[in-house]
């Protein structure tokens, strides 16, 4: 039945590529004007800008950052008068707006003599920045916080699937990309076989949900997800005793098959979900948060808290630690382990993708979205201890803040870099992690 | 369909440059992956070395392309020491996570704005390859003339980096197969076999771990040099993750801990891989159907073929870890 709903939904993820094709966008390219040797322009893209769109009532319509081509695309809801902003504060060190470019450019309705309008900045030599340090801190820590927030909730399914069955899982990336991809076929792409639901408020008529919907029927279908690929891949192996080795070599293979499927599916692109993308950022002191994202890191918070109490205080939770800390021992107690097994590949896709619905709406969804986050997922459960779920808690936290605030030292391009000084140094000098238990490996 | 076309470009594929870029990188693969039970997913990162050590000697350094092959092989020796410190002591699975990691953040930092005085940013470092282009002209392999005859048809340019690089993968395949013969090898085997038991020999574990690290991964450095050389140019996206994962298909492919199966493996990957390349794309010139229901279109034809890739690797794991030429006996990296 799972396996038919997910099906379902990667069946007709068709035609959702062309489902914003005939609408307006802006195509904003930041570049460093440079010259060669001969004298002839030689501009350079400037990837890792953060850009946004306002509409005339200064509600902001998106928010992005540009690719590595410095380019940032803008689906606009309508034809209309709109506002195209560069944060400052993200462009490279020593990189300063050209004089001659300013930092909002206005747009008119007339203007879009085609359907993209092209918007240029350019930026100059170096002078200094003029926000204080003390905004810049902690904006960017409001920024750790919510990728923290993601990277938690994406790292307790890996970390957890590899304390009870000791797979380092290289596909949950892609585990990722599908709650968030889910979430997106249901939301613009919609299911036209269930448009009869229509008189349920939230799905219109052409069987598109509102994200409201989509989010939470995302999640379980990445939990039903997680279920069959234990189900149809995992758990035949473990019975037949193949090695960790071959299954991790394994998802390896897996993790091509779906990010190719995705691409193939999706094509290149990022898109945002149809609702939340209009959103006024508030201004708290030195921090401005849209409502949109206050709300994603509340709920990540709620969901991150009760997986935390439930896998203390309940029976189940209980158990799943015991496997997750020493399957034999559990086994000898009574616990049936593989059921313990099947409960952390649910929960672990379930949690992937809800990472990924959230990270979609922060950032809009793209095939790549979760291989992209793989490697802050394993810093984040190297440095909490691998197999610990409260570790991976922990370290998703520190890596995501870290990461984030990095990004004032480092060029943001470089902002993932710091993770990988911290798994060495982690691996060098504490192993175990913070919250795993030593033991003698060689 | 153009049959004899397909035939052509197959053939080419089977034996072509990438065949060989793959099958160096395979070897080198094979001796940490195959003969030690290390498991290197940054091999692209030791290519990357070799590119960059070649790209920067005329870039940065301003001195003869040649110093680029010592200094590329220091970069992978480094590379290694940073891979290997941390993780060589602990469990497999520490290894495969720093080092796919390190891969990407070489990927990054070369591809930088911040570093393009060194690395050429994501444009990458172009026209190093001259002197190895005038030695293939000097000997007679002249870069603008046809060679050969359907179906196998090739440049000067490309005949010369092909000689030159099958003669690299028979010197480093011998050099390979002679150690691994050796008591060097076999402890290398013993080590994979079972970790403690040579230990309890008295070997440093972590020393000869180490040592095939760095020799896999000099060899994975090699092979970048190739792929640069041929292509006259190196460009950061071609050292990205997914480079790694296809050599280490192309490596199960042929049948790991056998030197024959780390070249006859990117052999047949890459000629299966570039006839259904050609072949879907000459199916798919009309987006092809099943009820309405697009099943595809010419611009997904490579998409489905990485797809095929993954499948491929998923259906070894599960019926043939070992490989279609290797020994199930020599597969015992699990403990089995």
């Amino acid at each position: 039945m799972l396996f038919l709903a997910i099906g379902a939904v990667l069946s007709f993820s068709l035609g959702s590529a062309h489902a914003s094709d005939d609408g307006y966008s802006i195509r904003v390219q930041v570049r460093q004007q440079q010259r060669d040797e001969a004298g002839k322009t030689d501009n350079q893209p400037i990837p890792s800008v953060t850009v946004f769109v306002t509409g005339t009532d200064g509600v902001e319509i998106g928010r992005l950052v540009t690719d590595a081509a410095g380019i940032a695309i803008f689906e606009l809801p309508h034809k209309g008068d709109y506002t195209v902003t560069i944060d400052e504060s993200t462009l490279p060190d020593g990189q300063k707006l050209d004089a001659g470019t300013s930092s909002s450019q206005n747009l008119l309705s007339d203007s879009f003599v085609t359907k993209t309008k092209v918007v240029n900045f350019f930026t100059g030599g170096s002078q200094s920045v003029s926000q204080s340090l003390f905004e810049r801190v902690t904006q960017r820590l409001v920024d750790g916080v919510r990728l923290g927030l993601i990277l938690a909730m994406c790292s307790v399914g890996l970390s957890l699937i590899f304390g009870t069955t000791g797979l380092t899982n290289f596909a949950h990336g892609e585990m990722v990309t599908f709650g968030g991809l889910a979430a997106f076929v249901l939301n613009i792409s919609g299911l036209s076989f269930l448009g009869f639901l229509s008189f349920i408020p939230g799905i219109r008529p052409d069987g598109t949900f509102h994200i409201l919907w989509a989010a939470p029927i995302g999640i379980v279908l990445g939990g039903g997800f997680g279920w069959a690929l234990n189900y149809a891949i995992f758990g035949r192996l473990r019975k037949r005793g193949v090695g960790l080795v071959t299954q991790m070599v394994l998802t390896v293979g897996l993790s091509i098959l779906l990010r190719n499927f995705f691409l193939s599916r999706f094509e290149g692109r990022t898109r945002p979900y149809a609702e939340f993308t209009l959103q006024r950022a508030m201004e708290f002191g030195p921090i401005s948060i849209t409502a949109r994202d206050l709300i994603v890191s509340i709920l990540s918070l709620i969901i991150l808290v009760s997986v935390a109490l439930a896998l203390r205080f309940t029976r189940l939770g209980k158990a799943t630690r015991a496997v997750s800390d020493n399957p034999d021992l559990a086994s000898a107690t009574g616990i049936d382990s593989e059921k313990v097994i099947r409960l952390v590949w649910i929960l672990g896709g379930a949690l992937a993708a809800a990472g990924g619905i959230f990270r979609g709406l922060d950032e809009q969804v793209s095939f790549d979205m979760g291989g992209r986050l793989l490697f802050l997922l394993f810093a984040s459960i190297t440095l909490g201890g691998l197999g610990s779920a409260f570790g991976a808690l922990m370290g998703g936290f520190v890596v995501g803040i870290m990461v984030e605030v990095a990004s004032l030292v480092v060029p943001t391009e470089l902002k993932a870099t710091p993770a990988l000084l911290v798994l060495i140094l982690v691996l060098l000098l504490r192993p175990q992690g913070i919250l795993g238990r030593a033991q003698r490996v060689g | 369909m153009d049959w004899s076309l397909i035939i052509e470009n197959s053939i080419k594929g089977f034996i072509g440059i990438n065949a060989v870029y793959f099958a160096v990188a395979a070897i080198g693969l094979n001796v940490q992956f195959g003969f030690t039970g290390l498991l290197n997913f940054g091999q692209a990162g030791f290519m990357a070395c070799g590119a960059y050590g070649l790209g920067m000697t005329a870039h940065y350094f301003g001195i003869s392309m040649w110093w680029g092959i010592p200094i590329g092989i220091g970069f992978s020796v480094l590379l290694g020491f940073l891979m290997g410190i941390p993780t060589l002591r602990l469990r497999a699975d520490y290894l495969a996570i720093v080092t796919i990691a390190s891969a990407e953040i070489i990927r990054l930092v070369v591809r930088s704005v911040k570093f393009k005085t060194y690395f050429g940013g994501s444009d990458g470092i172009n026209g190093f390859s001259d002197p190895f282009r005038k030695i293939g002209d000097d000997i007679g392999i002249v870069q603008a003339n046809q060679y050969g005859f359907w179906p196998l048809r090739f440049t000067g340019r490309e005949l010369w980096t092909l000689v030159v690089g099958w003669v690299v993968v028979a010197i480093v395949a011998y050099f390979v197969y002679l150690l691994m013969k050796s008591p060097w090898g076999r402890v290398l085997k013993a080590i994979r076999e079972d970790e403690d038991a040579v230990r309890s020999l008295g070997k440093s574990v972590f020393s000869y771990k180490m040592q095939s690290l760095i020799l896999g991964g000099a060899i994975g450095t090699m092979s970048g040099m190739i792929f640069a050389l041929d292509r006259g140019s190196v460009q950061p996206d071609n050292y990205s993750r997914d480079v790694t994962f296809y050599i280490l298909t192309a490596l199960v492919l042929g049948g790991v801990a056998k030197v024959s199966g780390s070249i006859v493996g990117p052999m047949i990957f890459w000629g299966i891989f570039t006839f259904m390349d050609n072949f879907l794309r000459q199916v798919a010139k009309d987006p092809v159907h099943l009820g309405n229901f697009t099943i595809m279109k010419s611009t997904q034809v490579g998409q489905l073929n990485y797809m095929l890739i993954g499948l491929t690797l998923i259906l070894l794991m599960v019926y043939r870890p070992q490989g279609v030429f290797g020994n199930r006996k020599e597969m015992a990296f699990d403990g089995h």
